[in-house]
């Protein structure tokens, strides 16, 4: 237990290394162009860029990884601020406050205080992560197949539960995803299961083809089809850079409180940086003397928010690389990228790599100043890439979509996988079907199957599932109240409404 | 009512109930239990049934509200590029192994420019279709050694 300093200090040293510096470097630069565009936030930046880490050390590649996806978060905030376009859910909180603050002709200011704010939010939730990695590991080093199965239905019932109000089309989503990790020889009994004698498809199809086809293609199309959509376009005067002193004041408060709530909520499945930003926006909004502010440009309106979605995103990686348990969209690709590379997250990762962790955590905080610094700098030049024609924009994005899916398994089969689930994605977003449900399930479903089959040889019935341990009885019941608590609780405050009416 | 509202769940219930049977007649295991390698698809088959059934519900229960999704395709022009884009994509994946990944992506990225980028600035797409094309061909097969046709 507790934390290994000496594996600290090596991942720092390691991290620090020439290399690994300008991946950070590389990396916060791409995933902050790419999170800028509008429509696309971290997971299609991750998703896009995967085929660079290929021939890669695995270390180097987590670092680059973590600084596309800081970076992408970094990126997201610009384009909620300037142009109303959030990239990702995690950035939708910085349009309520980012973007009046622009129209007010503070733009830049707005700009430079998300970036203080996110460096706040990030640099607090590593300290926490440095202190509670490990000992999440040691005890995620308890779970059996039973417990397992528990957590990650959970995972998936709780991402599930997020989409208010649309959790049947949450559960579809799911579902679908799940059917699709049924293709291919069943590792257990060989049997070939739907794959229409086509020999590439018995090896199942790969989830990052999945991924791309959604988050890219799907959301290149889906943009294509807003071209002519004037809201999308850039006001040319940013205003000063630099924020005042009582724009400082007013955030600091909220910045220091929003981090450890944002890191917290972090952690859980599911919950990641959308639900972290809310909460501490609401929560600012209620403990603010002048909350009439809110929503018309108020500094803390901007700050806590963002400090929150920045703590969440770190995070989220303790669950990702203890437990091997995704929990969001973005935090699903980059799982995917790693299994791909060769690691295996999970409890033993802390003990059979932790130069990878140690040195994938400290280059987050290298990461962190390095995106600050980059993007308070670069303000200027780098508004003028999200004036970047979206038109030139979207051609080479479908075509990075290809060669990615490309390098993935050298078939142009891929390709044809690629185009259909591009159409599915297209379809699930003008459906306002939620797809990060489905992204998960199709990461985690293997693991999912292969658990519940090794439960059932040990356990006669579910309910002898679910009363194996303790934490299987705790994740059974946490999976039956994600799906029937926002149930009843939106019953609950309808019948007061209606009774109010 | 609008029926336009059921295509969707319509054809997710079909999906169930085509993996339903496929899941049927799938072979029985050689080793251990028969049945080992269909029970879980069965399980996912019946609750996506299960669910494709309560999409058409809550569809009906909301058929009163205007059901604009399709809206989004009322932009007959872009729609038309929507597609034009996908049979580029179906062309790009024909082509690809057979006149290598330099040519056939320097017609596929050009191709996708002129068409949204407008036939005005032809010198900006040809010059970035190729240049893209040959970057990103340098980048993947001669600085990361991945092989492309």
């Amino acid at each position: 237990m507790g934390v290994d300093w000496n594996s600290f200090f090596e991942g720092l040293t390691t991290a620090m290394s020439l290399q690994n510096i300008i991946f950070i470097i590389l990396g916060g630069l791409l995933g902050t162009i790419v999170g800028m565009l509008p429509g696309l936030g971290p997971a299609t930046a991750i998703a896009v860029l995967i085929p660079i880490t290929f021939g890669m050390d695995s270390t180097s590649a987590l670092v680059l990884l973590g600084a596309i996806y800081y970076g992408a978060m970094y990126g997201g905030s610009r384009s909620s601020i300037l142009i109303n376009t959030p990239g990702d859910g995690s950035a939708i909180a910085a349009t309520f406050d980012g973007y009046p603050m622009t129209r007010k002709g503070q733009a830049g200011q707005a700009l430079t205080l998300a970036t203080i704010a996110s460096l706040i939010g990030g640099t607090i939730a590593i300290v926490g992560f440095v202190f509670l990695a490990q000992p999440l590991a040691n005890f995620a080093l308890r779970f059996g197949p039973a417990e397992y199965f528990f957590l990650l239905l959970f995972t998936l019932s709780a991402v599930v539960s997020l989409a208010k109000g649309n959790m049947i089309k949450g559960f579809v989503s799911m579902a679908l995803g799940l059917l699709i990790t049924t293709i291919g020889v069943d590792s257990q009994s060989g049997v070939y299961r739907y794959t229409f004698d086509i020999p590439h498809l018995s090896e199942g199809i790969d989830f990052l083809v999945v991924i791309i086809g959604i988050y890219a293609v799907g959301e290149v199309l889906y943009n294509i089809l807003l071209l002519n959509d004037d809201s999308q376009r850039i006001k040319e005067s940013v205003g000063k850079t630099w924020i005042t002193k009582e724009q400082w004041k007013r955030s600091f408060w909220p910045m220091i409180r929003q981090s450890p709530v944002g890191f917290l909520i972090g952690i859980l499945p599911g919950a990641g940086g959308s639900i972290a930003s809310m909460i501490s926006y609401s929560t600012e909004q209620q403990l603010s003397k002048k909350s009439d502010e809110f929503g018309k440009g108020a500094p803390e309106g901007l700050a806590a928010p963002e400090s929150s979605n920045n703590a969440a995103a770190v995070g989220a990686f303790i669950p990702m690389l203890t437990m091997g348990i995704p929990g969001s969209g973005t935090t699903a690709v980059i799982l995917g990228a790693l299994i791909m590379l060769g690691l295996q997250p999970g409890p033993m990762l802390f003990q059979n790599q932790p130069d990878v962790v140690w040195t994938f955590i400290n280059s987050l905080f290298i990461g962190n100043i390095a995106l600050v610094i980059m993007n308070i700098l670069l303000i200027g030049v780098l508004i003028k890439i999200l004036k970047t024609p979206p038109k030139v924009l979207y051609p080479i994005i479908l075509v990075l979509a290809f060669i990615g899916t490309y390098t993935l398994g050298y078939s142009i089969v891929d390709f044809a996988i690629l185009m259909i689930f591009g159409v599915i994605g297209l379809f699930m977003k003008i459906l306002n079907i939620p797809t990060a449900p489905l992204i998960l399930a199709v990461i985690i479903g293997h693991q999912l199957e292969q658990n519940f089959r090794m439960a059932s040889v040990s356990y006669d019935n579910v309910f002898a599932m679910m009363t194996a341990s303790p934490i299987a009885i705790l994740f059974a019941v946490l999976t039956v109240s994600s799906v029937f608590l926002p149930m009843i609780l939106g019953r609950l405050s309808r019948v007061k409404v209606n009774n109010k009416g | 009512m609008e029926t336009i509202r059921f295509i969707v769940p319509s054809i997710i219930l079909l999906i169930s109930v085509i993996y339903l049977i496929l899941t049927f007649n799938l072979p029985e295991s050689k080793v251990g239990n028969p049945t080992a390698a269909m029970n879980y698809p069965l399980l996912i088959g019946f609750s996506l049934l299960g669910l494709s059934v309560l999409y058409i519900l809550s569809e009906i229960k909301d058929k009163k509200k205007t059901f604009t999704a399709f809206k989004i395709f009322a932009d007959k022009e872009l729609t038309i590029k929507v597609i034009v884009v996908l049979v580029f994509c179906l062309g790009y994946t024909l082509l690809f192994e057979r006149i290598g990944f330099l040519i056939s992506t320097v017609l596929f990225l050009g191709a996708l420019l002129f068409l949204i980028n407008g036939r005005r600035k032809w010198l900006m797409n040809i010059t970035v279709a190729v240049l893209f094309s040959f970057i990103s061909w340098y980048t993947f097969a001669e600085l990361l050694s991945v092989s492309l046709p």
